[in-house]
């Protein structure tokens, strides 16, 4: 168990350099060693402060979880959104089942829908050039029952594809921004303060 | 009256591009939608009207030629004979008659699609040591306008080793036949509309060689040693000879000799070129 503030405030401080942005990282210190000053000038010691506050090291996971949170929800990108839930996960172990397996699940269907958009896109227009060729009496690119059906499939497919990536997109922007929500619900409801 | 407020050009221009761009993304996504719509509706009613509409009597329910590979191929074995008759018949498509059939196998074809209504009929039997095959075709349901340049293909390849009776029909389409591997004994090929290309080997051909044609171009290729003689009875179209001596109209080609075993083709020229070539 730590004993003093200085040996607090430098752990807290290792902890959180590095994702955190300087300045941010002096007012959290600066906010934390005021804490100590006043508990201080009230009677209490450094070891009861220390105890008061927790683990340093637990406060810098919370601290981190809900900058990359912040960030994420500022800065919208696959990145930022992953390491939110990585730092998310840190919190606390049952975090692997209500984060990392609906985060992972949604990946997996966003990812798949992708996929199959990017292939029917890609197909359309080979499907396309197959039907045309077998029009033209080419047996070797004979894949449709009717080249001139076909043709009007492969653009039926290609547009369909182009309308999953679409959908596949915004579906994303969706969940993106439903993520964002229960991953503050999560660090508010595992860290005992409001939500964010 | 509200005054105009400074800044209130900028906000109605941010709404504008705000409204614009999301209008736009509606578009597209509108667009592809009916696009997508169209062309499933269009082309299943082009199945619908070609008879391929899948689904139904027991075809899977895909506009794809069953079994992604277009090529279906059939062996026919000899069974001991030691010749062979061959017939084929094909109203439409493209017809490749070659040798180099596999050892003991009187025919080996390929049809390219599996779709059930573009598959041959074959038959097969054996007549005392003759070995007689049949392939025809059994002509399209679907309506032509929809169903043209279905890839209506078969490419045949023939025994070398046993002598052969060979009869092509063919109604539209263009045919190549390269018998220069053959074991040949006679040939009628009847074409009806469409391109010929007949190519033969220098081995003579001892029955009647008859060739028929309706609306289209021909190139005949005979080996200069072949000691063949092509009789013509000219139809509408050139009739150009490269290598062969002509005499009193017949083609021959160089040292033509009735001693010796010749090859004497029977030519009706319809409508198009003949183009006679000894190589």
């Amino acid at each position: 168990m730590l004993q003093n503030e200085q040996e607090f405030i430098r752990i807290l401080r290792e902890r959180l350099e590095g994702t955190l942005a300087r300045e941010e990282l002096d007012d959290i210190v600066s906010d934390y060693s005021e804490h100590f000053r006043m508990g201080k000038e009230s009677g209490r010691t450094d070891e009861e402060l220390c105890k008061s506050l927790g683990s340093p090291e637990d406060i810098a996971r919370e601290l981190k979880a809900l900058h990359l949170v912040k960030k994420a929800e500022n800065v919208k990108s696959c990145g930022n959104i992953f390491h939110a839930v990585i730092a998310t996960l840190g919190l606390g172990l049952f975090n692997l089942v209500f984060v990392l397996v609906p985060f992972l699940l949604l990946f997996v269907m966003l990812f798949v829908i992708f996929i199959v958009g990017v292939l029917f896109a890609v197909f359309g227009p080979v499907g396309f050039v197959f039907s045309l060729l077998q029009l033209a009496g080419q047996p070797a690119f004979a894949i449709w029952l009717n080249p001139a059906a076909g043709a009007f499939f492969a653009i039926g497919i290609t547009t369909m594809g182009l309308l999953l990536i679409i959908g596949d997109y915004y579906l994303a922007r969706f969940f993106y921004r439903i993520g964002i929500r229960y991953l503050k619900w999560n660090i508010s409801v595992i860290t005992g303060t409001e939500e964010i | 009256m509200r005054s105009k407020e400074p800044g209130d050009d900028k906000f109605a221009c941010l709404v504008c591009r705000m409204n614009l761009s999301g209008l736009t993304v509606t578009k597209i996504i509108l667009w592809l939608l009916a696009i997508t719509i169209v062309s499933f509706v269009i082309g299943g009613g082009i199945l619908a009207m070609s008879g391929d509409l899948p689904g139904g009597h027991g075809k899977t329910a895909s506009p794809f030629v069953e079994g992604g590979s277009p090529g279906n191929t059939s062996s026919f074995p000899l069974e001991g004979a030691t010749s062979g008759t061959v017939s084929i018949t094909m109203e439409a498509g493209e017809l490749t008659v070659r040798g180099g059939a596999p050892e003991d196998t009187l025919m080996e074809a390929t049809v390219f699609g599996r779709n059930a209504e573009w598959q041959p009929v074959i038959t097969e039997s054996v007549n005392g040591s003759q070995k007689i095959i049949t392939m025809t075709d059994k002509g399209h349901t679907a309506k032509e306008w929809v169903a043209v340049h279905s890839p209506n293909t078969w490419d045949v390849q023939l025994s070398n080793q046993v002598p052969l009776d060979l009869t092509v029909h063919t109604g539209a389409g263009d045919t190549s036949l390269d018998l220069s591997h053959l074991n040949l004994a006679s040939l009628v090929v009847e074409n009806g509309a469409g391109d010929t290309e007949i190519t033969f080997g220098s081995a003579p051909v001892p029955g009647p060689v008859e060739i028929s044609l309706g609306i289209g171009d021909l190139t005949l290729q005979v080996p200069k040693t072949s000691n063949t003689r092509i009789i013509i009875h000219s139809g509408v179209g050139d009739v150009s000879s490269s290598g062969f001596a002509e005499q009193g109209g017949f083609f021959t080609t160089p040292g033509y000799d009735l001693d010796r075993p010749v090859t004497e083709i029977r030519m009706k020229q319809g409508v198009g070129s003949a183009s006679l070539e000894a190589v």
